[in-house]
């Protein structure tokens, strides 16, 4: 039952962050309302992990390479 | 003039107004419609095709004179490099799929760098050549327009990321909803299928669990009404997240009755070798082009076959067995050996809309030569299957036949009657012969040493057809 509460309001606040605007999907395929909208809630997400990744990376090559040398 | 009496449109292509194949004297061309041509231009001329023909991640194709379209609608032609034989996702082990899902991936990285997206995500869009999985829909590909969330999402985490999911967490037979399902398995199906800890995952959480409530929550709204912007970060992220939940999944076969099997065979090592000699000598004596080795296991006597350059496709009914041939072929950098996951006794049937979408094994067939190692005895004793039946099926599906029979007598067939009554007075290398000798030749027959098997080689007499 708990389980279902937080995994219901962490949806919802989710998806609050989403604004309503006209928008075509344009797409052969239905791409899925629920799966467009996803994405778009979780959009800034995946592009905060996005940037601290690659930013991790460049750390992790610049010691390799500072290793290496020595 | 073009010939068209000989031509027909592929009935399972018919969802994408962008283009259709179509084939004409047994080749497959693809139409490109009008419709499609800033597609298709900015695919060949950005870079984007040349980049993914070099990575091996999509078919080449050459373009042919436009007059010779089907329907005189057509803005190019193309005929894509032929393929030898069309495998669908319910027939490959986990580690093909996690490579065809790892491929689309990639192949949507490389397009994000040139401007275009993957418009569909289909498993079916994706077959394996020369080993590597591929891309074979050319026309998968649109002009990407940033703040736009991927269309295709949906499609990847139905056809890849769920069944991988259930393979992984949950069992590794559940690849075989894709054969009931046709768009991918239903995410709210696959969210109560994982056990709880999945939640746990990030990429399993955001990507099935929470991603099949958003489904059900969103399924009776129009995607009209939809606003905010995926940034190409975004889209970057989500493309690395779905890459890394598809990396992290791993399947270790555990100890199956078939995949140690030749660990723990009744007879000797000369006798084993002493087969795989006869198997040489039979296919050098009837050069095929193409071999299916049903019931292979980890594909011993396929690699004879595909080691003299033929195109050798390697079925068998326990996934552990096809994935040890899988990782072998990746290994070893083999071309022309495809393991595949087929249970005889229930084919893969002709699914789709009316049933010409996906087609069943025996519409992919005949083949050249069919090899038969060890399976009557199991097809007959433990299915319950008459000689004369499997004689009629091995009829449909190849042309010569190197099959071996295991009398009654023989240590694994008593096994298999040892806990069963034996109803089988016909199961004899008489009657065996008798049935087989309806539609082929026994052009050898040479039993095998310190055993009381006997390998055959026939041959279909052309004569009487």
């Amino acid at each position: 039952m708990n389980k279902s509460i937080l995994l219901r309001s962490l949806f919802v606040s989710l998806f609050l962050s989403v604004l309503v605007f006209q928008q075509n999907a344009f797409a052969y395929l239905d791409p899925g309302t629920g799966s467009y909208i996803l994405q778009l809630a979780l959009a800034f997400l995946f592009g905060a992990l996005f940037t601290i990744k690659v930013f991790w990376n460049k750390i992790k090559t610049f010691f390799t390479q500072l290793f290496s040398k020595k | 003039m073009t010939d068209f009496r000989h031509e027909h449109r592929d009935p399972s292509s018919f969802r994408d107004p962008s283009g259709f194949l179509f084939y004409r004297n047994g080749a497959i061309y693809r139409s490109v419609n009008h419709i499609y041509k800033e597609n298709y231009d900015h695919l060949m001329h950005s870079g984007l095709y040349k980049t993914l023909i070099d990575a091996e991640l999509l078919i080449p194709h050459k373009e042919m004179n436009t007059e010779d379209s089907l329907s005189g609608e057509a803005y190019k032609i193309i005929k894509p490099e032929q393929l030898p034989f069309i495998s669908y996702p319910y027939e490959w082990c986990f580690s093909q799929l996690k490579n065809a899902a790892l491929t689309t991936l990639s192949i949507q990285k490389q397009s994000l760098e040139f401007g275009m997206a993957l418009k569909d995500c289909s498993a079916y869009n994706i077959q394996f050549s020369k080993g590597k999985p591929v891309l074979i829909d050319t026309l998968s590909f649109e002009k990407y327009r940033e703040g736009r969330p991927w269309v295709a999402y949906r499609q990847f985490c139905q056809h890849f990321l769920a069944p991988l999911a259930l393979m992984n967490y949950t069992d590794i037979r559940l690849n075989q909803l894709l054969r009931i399902h046709l768009d991918g398995i239903p995410l709210d199906m696959v969210s109560k299928l994982l056990p709880f800890r999945s939640r746990f995952h990030f990429g399993l959480f955001s990507h099935i669990h929470l991603h099949a409530k958003s489904q059900k929550h969103f399924a009776d709204k129009s995607a009209q009404t939809i606003g905010g912007k995926m940034s190409h970060r975004s889209m970057l992220g989500l493309i690395a997240s779905l890459e890394t939940t598809v990396r992290r999944m791993k399947w270790q076969p555990k100890r199956t009755e078939w995949n140690e099997y030749y660990d723990n065979i009744t007879y000797s090592t000369e006798a084993f070798d002493e087969k795989k000699q006869l198997v040489s000598e039979f296919l050098d004596s009837i050069h095929p082009a193409a071999l299916w080795d049903l019931g292979s296991n980890t594909g011993v006597f396929s690699r004879i076959a595909s080691k003299k350059g033929i195109q050798t496709i390697s079925f068998d009914i326990d996934p552990a067995c096809v994935e040890r041939n899988y990782l072998e072929v990746v290994s070893n950098k083999e071309t022309n050996i495809l393991p595949l996951f087929l249970d005889l006794t229930n084919p893969s049937p002709a699914i789709g809309w009316e049933h010409l979408e996906r087609k069943s094994i025996l519409e992919r067939g005949p083949v050249d030569t069919v090899l038969a190692l060890a399976l009557v005895h199991h097809l007959a004793i433990s299915n319950n299957l008459p000689l004369q039946k499997l004689a009629v099926f091995f009829d449909k599906i190849c042309h010569s036949l190197i099959i071996e029979f295991v009398p009654k007598n023989d240590p694994q067939v008593q096994i298999l009657l040892s806990s069963r009554e034996d109803i089988f007075p016909e199961y004899t290398q008489n009657t065996f012969e008798e049935s087989f000798k309806k539609y082929y030749a026994i052009q050898k027959a040479t039993k095998i040493r310190d055993t009381k098997r006997t390998l055959y080689l026939m041959v279909k007499d052309t004569s009487w057809s």
